[in-house]
């Protein structure tokens, strides 16, 4: 269990992380969601103590991090880059992480067979490849047995086996009753992997839910209507609270009310209908909905691109 | 057709292990455990720890022969000049006469357990395994201790073992019965110790490999000699000669064989109580700012 409260970070005059407060609950994944730069590294530092925060508190198993007299039987940390001496071997660096603990060899063993990291297992960690890396931090990770697992972009750079093979144990930790926190930029990967979502944009929680129930509220979901009568119907609209947005001539596309509600009013008016399609939107367009303005770089359309659009509306209006 | 089930190599039933596993406290005596390990499993650490012992071994050797060289031209010369000649070219000068070398090696050392995790990232998962930070730091701090001294004192027991032919028919051996000499010996142990303990400090400070070298070298090379030669230059100015006799490395070589000669210096002990002074001094703000700051 992750407790964090008015969890905030500031780096000068920016703000990192903006008094963030959530609890990640064990026996399931939980999937920390965010635009690169949203803060999810700088919240997931902040609880294993790398980083200090500026307000608020951040708790693991009850206790701040550094209170833990074992912490790495408490939390396994996969953090974003390669936080190993590249002069190394692997197994020597589990080995040297495993003694701060007294745990045995045996268990350093085991964590290598688990991350299928025999073969290079004597081989120094500079000449891993992120997929290799990201195996070996998630060996360390699992080292102590850890009752909360923290995971941020673990499947960054795994090839499509070893995403297969983070998303299985992912789910079988959390499974075993452990808290399971998992970051990713991929709204796809939380959607196969995770049970709950936090989503974050710009240093702030933009939704906390199951993620089903993301999909299904959260999302604005969108009616497309094809009629030779679209004009007509879209004048009878505006007297509800739906949205009507115009596509192209003849081509609706209505949020805020069903599809039923939309048919029983065309009927009623007798305008023509040749589609009636209710849109079932994805976490893909909740999360991109939820985060479109609090994405740090956003990709500006291209100048003349953008030219033509504007001309385009200009010769509608 | 058959229907195959694909195992996901590296294991599909990602289990953690049946029995629970073994998992004990954070103890400084495994902190340091840890350390020894780090330190023993990295290359850099046998290429440096092997040039100190070739520097100082290499050093005594060259120093051995101009005893000799000098021994073949004093032949025949008056017994007192030979006697003036001896205290000048004494066996603990030979045996010892690589050690500011050698401790600039051991600094290099020194430097690199700690920047070498910063470059990598290893630092992280070093303070995430041991959350308080200090005992990793002073972890660090005992290992590499605890290694140069054996390294020197082996070192110098080497270099004697090497140069005991050509000094021993010079008259020119270590008295082993002499205090002085035994306390200038260890003296050159302590004096490479704090050398590299110092560089450790500065290492935590600057976390950066080439900063914290550049520095060390500075510090206990460059700007000695300098003032070195201000003191020659300026032998009125009575205020560089007690910058000179201030600096780390000529404070603390009091204590050696090879202090050098200028007018005024300190007394052996006092000296490399300066040195060690300094080296507390740097140690202390290290560990000031890996606790306060953000790893």
């Amino acid at each position: 269990m992750i407790e964090a409260t008015g969890l905030t970070k500031r780096y000068g005059s920016k703000t990192a992380v903006d008094g963030v407060t959530f609890t990640v609950q064990p026996g399931q994944v939980t999937g920390f969601l965010g635009p690169n730069g949203a803060g999810k590294s700088t919240t997931m530092r902040m609880i294993v103590g790398l980083d200090k925060p500026t307000a608020g508190t951040v708790t693991v198993n009850g206790k701040p991090y550094a209170a833990h007299r074992s912490p790495l039987a408490e939390v396994g940390a996969l953090l974003d880059a390669k936080a190993v001496h590249t002069g190394r071997t692997a197994r020597n660096h589990l080995l040297a992480m495993a003694a701060t603990h007294g745990i045995p060899t045996k268990r350093v063993d085991e964590v290598i067979e688990l991350t299928g990291l025999r073969p290079v297992a004597s081989k120094r960690v500079g000449g891993f490849s992120l997929g290799m890396g990201q195996r070996l931090g998630i060996a360390a990770a699992l080292l102590g047995d850890p009752r909360t697992l923290i995971l941020d972009e673990p499947v960054n750079g795994l090839d499509p086996e070893g995403v297969l093979w983070v998303r299985n144990i992912a789910k079988y930790l959390a499974s075993e009753g452990r808290t399971v926190f998992l970051s990713s930029h991929l709204m796809s990967e939380v959607a196969l992997t995770a049970d709950h979502v936090l989503v974050i944009g710009k240093g702030r929680i933009l939704a906390d839910a199951p993620v089903s129930e993301i999909v299904d509220g959260a999302a604005r979901k969108i009616v497309r209507v094809r009629s030779p009568q679209a004009t007509v119907l879209a004048e009878l609209l505006k007297g509800t609270d739906a949205e009507v947005d115009a596509v192209e001539p003849g081509l609706l596309e209505i949020r805020g009310t069903d599809a039923a509600t939309i048919g029983e009013l065309a009927a009623s008016a007798r305008v023509v209908l040749h589609e009636l399609t209710p849109v079932a939107s994805t976490l893909e367009e909740a999360y991109m909905s939820l985060t479109a303005d609090s994405v740090e770089y956003q990709s500006e359309a291209i100048a003349g691109h953008a030219g033509t659009q504007s001309d385009l509306e200009g010769s509608k209006a | 057709m058959s229907a195959t089930v694909t195992v996901p190599a590296g294991g599909s039933a990602p289990g953690t292990t049946a029995g629970k596993t073994e998992v004990r406290n954070v103890t400084f005596w495994r902190v340091l455990r840890s350390e020894w390990i780090k330190l023993w499993s990295l290359r850099s650490t046998w290429w440096t720890l092997g040039s100190t012992v070739v520097v100082i071994v290499g050093f005594a050797l060259m120093m051995a022969l101009i005893v000799q060289l000098v021994g073949n031209e004093m032949e025949g010369a008056a017994p007192e000049d030979q006697a003036a000649m001896g205290g000048m070219l004494g066996g603990t000068m030979v045996v010892s006469a690589g050690f500011d070398m050698a401790a600039l090696v051991v600094a290099v050392l020194g430097a690199l357990m700690i920047t070498g995790e910063y470059s990598t990232g290893m630092i992280r998962s070093t303070f995430a395994a041991v959350p308080s930070r200090l005992p990793a730091f002073f972890g660090k701090a005992v290992v590499l201790a605890l290694v140069t001294v054996v390294l020197i004192t082996v070192s110098l027991a080497l270099s004697w073992l090497v140069t005991y032919p050509i000094l021993s028919s010079n008259d020119a051996t270590v008295d082993f019965g002499d205090s002085g000499q035994v306390r200038s010996l260890l003296g050159t142990v302590l004096y490479v110790t704090l050398v590299a303990l110092f560089a450790l400090g500065l290492g935590a400070l600057l976390r950066h490999t080439a900063g914290a070298i550049f520095t060390v070298v500075a510090i206990f090379l460059v700007i000695p000699t300098i003032v070195q030669i201000a003191t020659f230059a300026a032998s009125q100015l009575e205020w560089v000669g007690t910058v000179n006799k201030l600096l780390p490395s000529v404070a603390g070589a009091q204590i050696t064989p090879n202090a050098g000669a200028f007018p005024d210096v300190l007394e052996p002990w006092v000296g490399i109580s300066v040195l060690a002074g300094y080296t507390v001094l740097v140690l202390t703000g290290a560990a000031m700012r890996l606790k306060l700051q953000d790893a």
